[in-house]
């Protein structure tokens, strides 16, 4: 008799998201998954319809995944500063703390899953975030703005050096690591920019 | 404890949409099958069946009497 391993599941979802981030959807098959978890290719068809229907719980449980993490602490009724440092804190512990999430999440960007992903993430945060938007622009404490203009001055610095840290290089291949007192740094400037 | 005997898996070589059509009838009809799938997307052409009553030499049968490769899944 077959039976269900909690255990086994979440090795199958962990190693998944490696081979993913690693070599992309394209090359990723269930005997890969199967032969790098050390289980037969049989027990991931137990738990999983087909390949599509691991692909696709995948992204959405990475949707709520991050949505939780990206919300933690955070109350859209504070000030701009205070919400927008718990934002940095929570996106920048999150991808810091799982640097293989960081590159399946960049392969998932330009997959097919992208969209149910996205929409998992916005069904829990969509709400809180665009409160905060609209109560810091309400009281005058940034000026009104596209999103995309905001986001790309509000959150790109983040993503940049959590990218040259997580690759272990910055510009030209030179060596870097990132710490607590940089992303500080790139806050505050980030800060001073968007405060009226 | 769940018991997940009632899922038989095969590996096969119903490689396209046009294979899986020509073994729908078959499967469609037979009273014992509850559902049924391919994974036409992975290398290993899956047979996902879900039935209480058949065991897998019975699948097998029924699959390679319609022309395909069709072996248990361990």
């Amino acid at each position: 008799m077959r039976a269900r391993d909690i255990d086994k599941e979440n090795l199958v979802k962990q190693k998944a998201i490696e081979i993913i981030g690693k070599g992309g959807f394209e090359s990723f098959s269930v005997n890969k998954l199967a032969k790098a978890c050390g289980i037969s290719v049989a027990t991931i068809y137990i738990y999983y319809k087909d390949k599509h229907d691991l692909l696709s719980q995948l992204a959405t449980e990475h949707g709520h995944l991050m949505g939780q993490s990206m919300l933690h602490n955070f109350d859209p009724e504070t000030s701009f500063e205070v919400g927008l440092r718990q934002q940095w804190e929570n996106r920048y512990r999150y991808m810091i703390d799982n640097p293989t999430i960081s590159l399946f999440y960049e392969q998932l960007r330009t997959s097919p899953y992208q969209e149910q992903f996205l929409a998992t993430f916005k069904a829990d945060a969509y709400e809180p975030f665009t409160k905060f938007s609209e109560n810091i622009v309400a009281r005058g404490e940034i000026m009104a703005m596209p999103l995309e203009v905001y986001w790309s001055v509000a959150f790109a610095p983040l993503y940049a050096l959590v990218k040259f840290n997580n690759e272990g290089e910055s510009i030209g291949g030179k060596p870097f690591k990132m710490n607590d007192k940089m992303l500080w740094q790139a806050f505050d400037l980030v800060v001073k920019g968007l405060k009226k | 404890m769940e018991n997940f005997d009632h899922i038989l898996l095969f590996k096969t070589d119903i490689r396209s949409e046009e294979d899986k059509q020509v073994l729908q009838p078959v499967l469609d009809k037979n009273k014992n099958i509850e559902q049924w799938n391919v994974d036409l997307d992975d290398e290993d052409y899956v047979l996902r069946i879900i039935s209480y009553k058949l065991r897998h030499e019975q699948v097998i049968e029924l699959v390679q009497h319609q022309g395909y490769m069709c072996t248990e899944l361990k």
